[in-house]
């Protein structure tokens, strides 16, 4: 008899790939956060960081980060998404220039080069951490803003805008009902894909001067002292609330972007 | 009754060398329902846009009631538009879509709430007001559209191709629906189509486009019964066409007989002919005007299309009694199912010049040509110069001429290189014995011919153009 080939079968790569280095390293973490130094089962270390004033404190000042910086991205990534996708420029070398050459370059030098701007203008940039660090994060993250808006705004109907303006709205009016409504599945991935890493990129910070801590700093901080505990209890911390946030935001998005978020 | 939309002299270019439509000149009285009927590509959609205010006319201006418009934005225009694809939002429900220009215009929220109501009864949709636009089907979302034109009751109500997407069956409930509606609430339509059957049974006025042009306006029966041209002839309804020629007084030859006709043109006037399938009257051998034999019965359904070869011409019939294939069949027409209409062509004339390798270059191509049917007396010599009767030679190179061609003249080919110029096929109409061309150059030039065999449109092909058949004469000559 001839042997069938299932295409199930070529899924098996992945699925090892998922076993061990996505799902073992979770239950090890789960194990490490939920055990005491002698391995015995105990939930100290949630109430340990839930007690901590400074650990709720990073917690509170990664978010308000996190904030900032999505909220400065969709500011600049909005009308530049609306520009590529609309106007009548050659599209995709502009896109490529501006957005996506940025990328090839490696990460440090990028941040790097961004200090030695910051310093030019600045003097000394450890008077402005702060700043610095939304700078730093925004000019890092602002492509992965602009890649969802782009293809949402780009895929909007054309003929939409003009049923609207047929219907008696002026061109603010179309904007404000029609396009910015229609771009929300856009802007939620967006955000999922800005407001998450920079809660926990702390290699820009670090880089930029800003002694601040973050979450990402925070559980590094815990490891280099070999408190695999804690350091794993926040992480599962962090997993729940991207977790949370990924079903808020799931309401919100339809299928289509769902499936974009997928790709992306 | 009053003139409630003018476009006079209408043209749209984007390049301000090739236009879209041109020279649209049309009228609409209040309370009328026009269709704007051609293929796609006419210009039809454009036109209709220009009226929306979402092109602006090149040329030409739009008069509202007398007032011109052409400048004025789409959102302050007195008219609505149902479109091709509906447009609807996705992202709000029925009701929502419908009072999207109530709101705009912020009207107290009962009011809204009536009027929503009112046309959701008028396209008879109550109980859908909080249905997602993305769970209602092809013919709702249909009807959705239409009833968020109508309740910003519009002067005008613009619909392009809104039954494009629908099934056959529900297309046809559509236009009776649209058409009740129209009597119903007053407004004037204006409506896009391509579907000729669509036209003639809606509409009170046709206005048929093609190639960025108006063919003819008129009632449907006009349009039917009396086309233009034999572009509109072919374009409504099926139609059987044939060369012909005047040959006295209200008689017309074709299909090797001479007919009586209602048509009074001038004798000897070359016309294309009209005679509709369900026109043709068929009669035993004997009797018949013209003598052919059946070569082709198809059922239709509510007829029999019948295929009649006399000679070289094949006739098209419609009946309800069959025929046998190989029955020996006479044919008579009434005098009134006659139709003929004057060309508007009826030999190719472009503006040329000769030159110096004896080839004349007009209309995108050059071709060989015989230089001395310009030169009286004039020879050839053996160096292949051109001479007059003393041996001098003729400079003829720069010469401005007319050159002219005959339909039957030119054939097509499919090899680029065996031509003097290329183009594609952009029409052509079937005439009995032989189909009648159009093909177009790549910067519009048309060049008109016959061919017996059939080839497609949008065929790319090369014209050949025999030496001889060229008819020069010097442009100054010509008055």
């Amino acid at each position: 008899m001839k042997k069938h080939f299932s295409r199930r079968y070529l899924g098996i790569p992945y699925m090892i790939f998922l076993i061990f280095f996505v799902i073992a390293p979770v239950l090890v973490i789960l194990y490490y956060a939920l055990t005491n130094g002698k391995g015995q089962f105990t939930l100290s270390n949630l109430f340990g960081f839930f007690s901590s004033g400074y650990a709720i404190g990073t917690l509170v000042y990664s978010i308000f980060i996190a904030f900032i910086v999505t909220l400065v991205c969709l500011i600049l990534a909005y009308p530049a998404a609306y520009i590529l996708a609309k106007e009548k420029v050659r599209k995709s070398s502009v896109l490529i220039i501006l957005f996506i050459t940025p990328m090839w370059i490696n990460f440090t030098l990028r941040i790097t080069a961004l200090k030695e701007v910051l310093t030019a203008l600045e003097g000394n940039i450890s008077y402005y951490p702060f700043l610095n660090t939304v700078i730093g994060m925004t000019y890092d993250f602002l492509p992965f803003m602009i890649l969802p808006l782009y293809t949402t705004i780009s895929k909007l109907d054309d003929t939409l805008s003009e049923a609207a303006e047929d219907l008696g709205a002026g061109s603010a009016k179309v904007f404000l009902k029609v396009t910015l409504p229609l771009s929300v599945p856009g802007i939620i991935s967006g955000i999922m894909m800005v407001f998450l890493p920079a809660m926990t990129n702390y290699v820009i910070l670090d880089m930029l001067y800003n002694s601040t801590f973050i979450m990402g700093s925070l559980i590094g901080s815990y490891f280099a002292a070999y408190d695999w505990h804690s350091g794993s209890m926040i992480s599962i911390i962090l997993l729940v609330i991207i977790f949370a946030v990924n079903i808020i935001t799931d309401r919100f998005a339809d299928d289509d972007a769902k499936g974009r978020r997928a790709v992306l | 009754m009053e003139n409630i939309i003018e476009l006079k002299g209408i043209g749209k270019s984007y390049n301000s060398k090739d236009y879209v439509v041109r020279d649209i000149d049309l009228t609409v009285k209040k309370g009328e329902f026009v269709t704007i009927l051609g293929p796609s590509g006419c210009g039809k959609t454009t036109t209709l846009r220009m009226i929306a205010g979402f092109e602006t006319p090149t040329e030409g201006s739009i008069l509202f009631k007398g007032k011109d418009i052409s400048k004025v934005p789409p959102y302050l225009r007195p008219v609505n538009t149902v479109f091709q694809r509906y447009a609807l939002f996705p992202h709000l429900n029925v009701y929502n879509n419908i009072a999207f220009g109530l709101n705009l215009k912020k009207l107290p929220k009962h009011e809204i709430e009536e009027k929503v109501s009112r046309v959701l009864n008028i396209v008879d949709m109550e109980g859908f007001e909080k249905r997602k636009i993305n769970t209602l089907s092809g013919g709702q979302q249909q009807r959705i559209a239409v009833a968020r034109a109508i309740v910003n009751e519009p002067e005008i109500l613009l619909l392009d191709e809104p039954l494009g997407a629908l099934d056959l069956k529900m297309r046809k409930e559509m236009q009776l629906e649209l058409k009740q509606m129209h009597e119903n609430i007053g407004i004037t339509f204006i409506y896009v189509t391509h579907d000729q059957e669509e036209a003639l049974t809606m509409s009170d006025k046709i206005v048929v486009m093609a190639d960025g042009a108006i063919q003819q306006t008129g009632t449907p029966e006009e349009i039917y019964n009396e086309p233009n041209n034999a572009f509109v002839a072919d374009f409504i309804g099926e139609s059987n066409i044939f060369n012909g020629v005047m040959t006295g007084d209200k008689r017309v030859g074709f299909l090797g007989a001479e007919f009586e006709c209602l048509d009074d043109i001038e004798k000897g006037t070359k016309v294309d002919v009209v005679v509709r399938p369900e026109d043709i009257v068929m009669v035993p051998y004997d009797e018949g005007a013209v003598k052919g034999e059946v070569i082709s019965v198809i059922f239709k359904g509510i007829h029999y299309e019948i295929t009649i070869q006399s000679g070289k011409n094949e006739i098209i019939a419609q009946r309800t009694k069959a025929a046998k294939v190989g029955d020996k069949a006479g044919i008579v027409l009434d005098p009134d199912s006659i139709h003929c209409m004057k060309r508007e062509k009826n030999i190719n004339r472009f503006e040329g010049v000769l030159t110096k390798k004896g080839t004349v270059l007009f209309a995108d191509g050059e071709f060989e040509c015989n230089v001395s049917m310009l030169y009286p007396d004039s020879d050839v010599d053996a160096e292949g110069n051109l001479t007059d009767s003393e041996g001098n030679s003729i400079e003829y190179a720069g010469t401005k001429v007319i050159a002219e061609i005959s339909f039957d003249d030119m054939r097509m080919s499919d090899d680029a290189g065996e031509g003097g110029v290329c183009g594609n096929i952009f029409s052509l109409i079937y005439k009995g014995d032989h189909y009648n061309y159009i093909v177009k150059t790549e910067n519009g030039y048309e060049y008109i011919l016959n061919d017996e065999y059939l080839w497609n449109e949008n065929d790319y092909v090369s014209i050949v153009i025999p030496k001889d058949s060229i008819k020069l004469t010097h442009m100054d000559s010509e008055v």
